[in-house]
């Protein structure tokens, strides 16, 4: 027999109940500011779902009425410049952090302040999609953020914010403030990888981030209990060393209380908690009928937690003590309900082609159609009168350097002039800089701002998305490969890249991405991308693919300075080649949207990047064809540099794209589409591609070789423009 | 059996052309020779004419619509309601190889061209470089610049071989038909980009084709042809004498002083008939009779060259009456595209706006083009003695590869004496 010794979890798990010494100690202005706070939610709820049985609220409602307890709760314990975050179904947690910010005590004789009526005017037009909402009408009911309020913006995908809401907190932890940031998500959300991640980061980092599970039991029609071993979801917190509350989220109370508990160690710099509230939903996961009506819940059980309601508890609790009659209760709620009804009176009016009694927008209240792509990137002002230079017009001194020394040597330097940019990513802090030493000898110069992080790419990136979104702070996060971007696509795609645009296009995103690509070195099928293409799927990112170290620095400081996510690609063949940089200067910038021609030609234009552009001079050479070689250097639709590319195949009228990588993700497509088009009348010929095979490369060195692009095939993609010239 | 009715080469050189009306509806019959439709190409609108009866049972294209010499332009059935296959019949099925119905036109090509305009696949198959030799007439394949260089250089793509993949016509193809031409054409000088419209004021009319064809014609012609120009005053008292008693008896119609020229240069032609001539690469070619074209101002704004055949054996009332018909249709629009072709020499008169004297540019293949300016009183030097007579500045523009200096000379020598002797021209 061995010997067995139970083992208790470090972090301690607790279950808060209110009691109703509780209740006749609570502060009579937090009781109102509670009922307050309820009332005009439930209140601008009910207009919400009235709307939408109107048909007048494109897109789903996700209500909240029923669980107003957890979001009043747990706002009332937090401050101005603490932040919150949250999922689809935020209206709630986002209204009461914008009332809490706006109104801080409620008046119940006044509930709507001039100040709270503009705040509620401007959620509501959000939520229709019009012009005056806080996103402008981009966002809409699930992408609710005001950031000046502390409301980071909530998000259509489960678990999404949870990553953006640790590098908030991050940001407030190295900003050395006392802030937290709390994170709202619901029992479904509890079992993604985007949450269990960023519990494990947070952890590991004492970061002061609070997951809020608002546990309403059902994740659409699918009952907690049906898809969890451990249906007390608080129960998650242990495991990964968080301290963690349990509390009934239909006492607003308790969960206020427990709140308090669990922002005094957040402030006290232990490591982010966990909270659940339980609390329950009246409606079905949107729209205005009940869960019942779609038969997964009986009207048993609905009316059995209407009896909690936390509205009628706290108004009870008030009536109990004296601090208000029913009649004032009902004043409270008539001030709510009459403050809605004027709101929406501004934005909707009958409509005079519809039949009697219907409504519609207001047409003039709709953003202007042109407003459809403003904002997916900044302008990139921010870079004017910035000195910038190229390696052929350098006057400075210029010495053979190794291409990742100039990769290390310029963040160093970044990292030295300005405190705000750190560095994070697997393994950049030990081996010497990395697997490639590109961050090497930075963990020791700056200890705090070069984080080797746990793996897990959706977590990390997304925290470094929550610290750009925050500006304290410049993330440069790491990929160690560039197949992992598909491990961290949420992150990069749905929420770094559309964060700008789909708030309503002001907010900045100064977010780097530095992906290694690593076609050759035997690392198969799941390691060996190009991921450019894919990158370039994407509108809100921009995207600098540096051939020479020369060209790295310059082009990193500019990706540094840029207010937009930037990726950097950069290739191991190329960390090990030298080139000419700068003796002393690492501080020069290349200027945004910008292409390198590296060889003039008359007959053939050849547009690459990377790693490919030596491929590409070397088969020019052994071809003799006269081809012009562009380094294209900017890869993104935005940035790329159509002048010189024009000019170019103006020139040649021949044009041959070459890359590396496979055929599917290949970058190449849409610039022959973008190039058929610009200069269709310019072509000699259809526009020519070197690329690699159709499958990713495999680990087998000669089947790997025969995957992917280099010179030779370089060779043979000239050998056949050269067909198409004819003569 | 139906059939299909494709765009007819309505003449030489000419790579497409629109319907400018349809004549018979849809389900209409016709007959043989009847007009079908108004073809409307670089020079005139013409009529084309049925080859077949039957009925049309579907137009395939709509007026207004440019398309290539050999699109199928109508389905024409034995009889009403006759069941067809479209596809097959457009080429798409089993008779993809047919050799479409294009007039035979074809000895009369553009230098160069050798039949093989086209050499991409019929239809779209999938392996353009794979495919066949296509019937003359189908599309062909050049690239994108190629065009754009032909097009501003006004070399027809048709006229091109193609040496690219699977015959398409490329850049070089362009450039060397260019090489070739005797004077280089300087590019057009067009602009980088957009077409810069002058600054401002004005507006930009879109070209007629037919003012494309003139541009493009005369240009070369200015261009290739190597002019010369000799000038001649004959007296014209005797003529106008003429023409003078000819209109007040009971002539028909009244006679024109170009109708007495067209007579004295084709006596011209009948006393040296070595200047009737036309160079071609081949040879020279000789002209057995005296056609002559006529230049016609056409209100639009172009300009046609309808051609009087036979002018050594016709009197000149006929020749009046010929110039008269074909000056009229020219201007309705209404010319045969017969009626436009051939030539020996052109006549271009500008006499009856005043214009006393002026240099035209050759009409080609043609040798020679004679400018006629206004019989005006002029001092005239009669033996030792200044008298009024009435003269007409006449100025033969001639290519040299075809009529040399001394040639033009005795030409115009001969002209100046029938001229001034009418009754032995008419004769």
């Amino acid at each position: 027999m061995p010997q067995v010794t139970p083992l208790e979890a470090s972090a301690p798990w607790v279950e808060v109940t209110s009691t109703p010494e509780d209740w006749a100690a609570a502060d009579p202005a937090l009781l109102a500011d509670m009922l307050g706070q309820m009332h005009l939610i439930r209140a601008f709820e009910e207009l919400v779902l009235q709307l939408a049985r109107e048909g007048l609220v494109h897109g789903p409602a996700h209500s909240s009425i029923g669980q107003e307890g957890g979001a009043v709760g747990s706002v009332l314990a937090l401050g101005p410049s603490d932040g919150v975050n949250g999922t689809h179904r935020g209206h709630h947690q986002f209204l009461a952090k914008v009332i809490a910010y706006v109104s801080p005590r409620l008046d119940l004789e006044k509930l709507v302040s001039e100040d709270l009526h503009v705040a509620l005017r401007r959620t509501l037009a959000e939520i229709l999609g019009l012009a005056d909402g806080f996103g402008k009408g981009r966002g809409g009911s699930m992408h609710l953020q005001w950031m000046e309020a502390g409301a980071l913006g909530t998000n259509a995908i489960v678990g999404g914010g949870v990553p953006l809401a640790a590098g908030n907190a991050w940001a407030q932890k190295h900003a050395g403030t006392q802030d937290v940031t709390v994170t709202y998500f619901g029992d479904g959300a509890t079992n993604i990888g985007s949450v269990l991640e960023s519990m494990n980061l947070t952890a590991a980092w004492d970061l002061p981030l609070c997951f809020f599970i608002e546990n309403n039991l059902y994740a659409v029609s699918t009952h907690v209990a049906e898809v969890t071993g451990e249906p007390r979801l608080s129960g998650r917190g242990p495991g990964f060393g968080i301290a963690s509350w349990r509390v009934d989220g239909m006492d607003p109370l308790a969960v206020y209380l427990a709140m308090q508990q669990a922002t005094e160690h957040m402030r006290a710099g232990k490591g982010p908690t966990v909270v659940e509230a339980e609390v329950y939903r009246y409606f079905h996961q949107n729209g205005p009928f009940p869960g019942s009506a779609f038969g997964y819940r009986s009207k048993d059980e609905e009316a059995a937690w209407r009896e909690r309601d936390p509205i009628d508890r706290v108004e009870r609790e008030m009536i109990a003590r004296g601090l208000l009659d029913a009649d004032g209760a009902a004043a409270v709620r008539k001030q709510a309900v009459d403050a809605m009804a004027e709101i929406a009176a501004l934005m909707v009016e009958d409509d005079p082609d519809g039949k009697p009694g219907t409504r519609r927008i207001k047409p003039d209240l709709w953003p202007d159609p042109a407003f459809v792509d403003v904002g997916v990137r900044g302008d990139a002002s921010e870079l004017e009168g910035l000195r910038t230079e190229e390696e052929a017009t350098f006057s400075g001194e210029l010495v053979e350097t190794r291409f990742i020394d100039a990769v290390a040597g310029v963040m160093r330097r970044r990292m030295e002039t300005d405190e705000s940019v750190v560095v994070l990513g697997e393994d950049v802090h030990r081996l010497a800089g990395g697997t490639n030493g590109a961050t090497k000898g930075l963990k020791d110069a700056f200890p705090d701002r070069v984080l080797g992080t746990p793996i897990s790419e959706n977590a990390f990136a997304g925290l470094g998305g929550g610290m750009a979104l925050d500006g304290r702070f410049k993330p440069v996060v790491e990929f160690m490969y560039p197949d992992f971007l598909w491990v961290a696509a949420d992150q990069i795609f749905n929420q770094v890249a559309k964060a700008r645009h789909m708030f309503g296009g002001e907010s900045k995103v100064p977010f780097v991405l530095r992906s290694k690509v690593a076609t050759g070195t035997g690392y198969g099928s799941q390691h060996s991308m190009d991921p450019a293409g894919i990158y370039a799927t994407s509108a809100g990112l921009r995207i600098v693919a540096p051939a020479t170290p020369f060209d790295y620095v310059g082009l990193m400081n500019t990706a540094l300075r840029l207010d937009d996510p930037v990726v950097v690609l950069e290739h191991v063949d190329l960390y090990t080649s030298t080139g000419l940089a700068p003796a002393e200067d690492l501080d020069y910038f290349i200027e945004l949207g910008k292409a390198a021609v590296r060889r003039s030609g008359e007959d053939l234009t050849i547009l690459t990047y990377l790693s490919m552009v030596q491929h590409s001079l070397e088969a020019v050479e052994q071809t003799g064809v006269d081809a012009e070689v562009v380094d294209l250097r900017w890869l993104d639709r935005a940035s790329i540099d159509w002048d010189t590319i024009g000019e170019s195949v103006r020139k040649t009228n021949n044009v041959l794209i070459v890359e590396q990588g496979t055929l599917g993700t290949s970058y190449g497509g849409w610039l022959a589409d973008e190039i058929q088009r610009r200069f269709f009348d310019w072509l000699d010929q259809p526009v020519q591609r070197v690329h690699g095979g159709e499958a990713s490369p495999s680990i087998s060195k000669v089947l790997e070789r025969a995957a992917h692009a280099r010179t030779e095939e370089v060779v043979e993609g000239i050998g056949r423009v050269v067909e198409g010239f004819g003569g | 059996m139906a059939s299909i009715i494709r765009l007819p080469e309505v003449m030489a050189n000419s790579t497409e052309a629109a319907i400018a009306t349809w004549v018979v509806d849809e389900g209409g019959e016709v007959a043989v020779g009847d007009v079908l439709a108004e073809i409307e190409t670089e020079k005139a609108v013409v009529e084309m004419h049925a080859e077949e009866s039957g009925v049309l049972a579907k137009r395939l294209v709509e007026p207004g619509k440019v398309v290539a010499v050999g699109t199928p332009i109508a389905v024409l059935t034995a009889s009403a309601g006759e069941e067809y296959d479209l596809a097959a019949l457009l080429g798409d099925g089993d008779g993809a190889a047919q050799e479409p119905e294009v007039p035979s036109a074809e000895a009369v090509q553009a230098p160069g061209s050798s039949g093989s305009a086209s050499s991409g696949p019929a239809s779209s198959g999938p392996a353009p470089a794979e495919a066949a030799e296509a019937p003359r007439g189908a599309r062909v394949f050049a690239s994108p610049l190629a065009r754009k260089l032909a097009r501003e250089n006004g070399v027809p793509i048709e006229a091109l071989e193609g040496s690219g993949p699977g015959g398409r016509i490329v850049r070089r193809d362009v450039e060397r038909f260019l090489a070739q031409a005797p004077a280089p054409a300087p590019a057009a000088p067009v602009p980088a980009s957009a077409p810069a419209a002058p600054a401002a004021v004005g507006e930009l009319v879109p070209h007629t084709p037919m003012r494309r064809a003139i541009a493009r014609r005369l240009t070369e012609s200015k261009q290739q042809v190597p002019h010369f120009y000799l000038v001649a005053e004959p007296r014209v008292d005797a003529l106008l004498e003429l023409r003078a008693q000819a209109n007040a008896g009971s002539a028909r119609r009244k006679l024109s002083v170009n109708d007495f020229v067209l007579k004295a240069v084709a006596a011209a032609f009948r006393a040296v008939p070595e200047a009737n001539v036309a160079w071609t690469e081949e040879g020279m070619h000789r002209f057995d009779g005296v056609d002559i074209a006529v230049a016609v101002a056409t209100e639009d704004g172009g300009l046609l060259t309808p051609v009087v055949r036979g002018v050594d054996r016709l009197s000149v009332t006929e020749v009046s009456a010929a110039v008269a018909d074909l000056a009229g249709r020219a201007r309705e629009g209404r010319l045969r595209q017969e009626e436009l072709e051939g030539g020996s020499t052109t006549v271009s008169n500008l006499g009856m706006y005043g214009t006393r004297e002026f240099a035209a540019i050759l009409n080609p293949p043609q040798a020679t083009i004679l400018a006629v300016g206004a019989a005006v009183e002029a001092p005239v030097v009669v033996d030792g003695h200044l008298e009024v007579g009435r003269t007409m500045r006449c100025t033969l523009s001639a290519d040299h590869r075809a009529v040399d200096g001394a040639l033009a000379a005795r030409w115009l020598a001969a002209f100046t004496e029938a001229v001034e002797n009418p009754l032995v021209a008419l004769l």
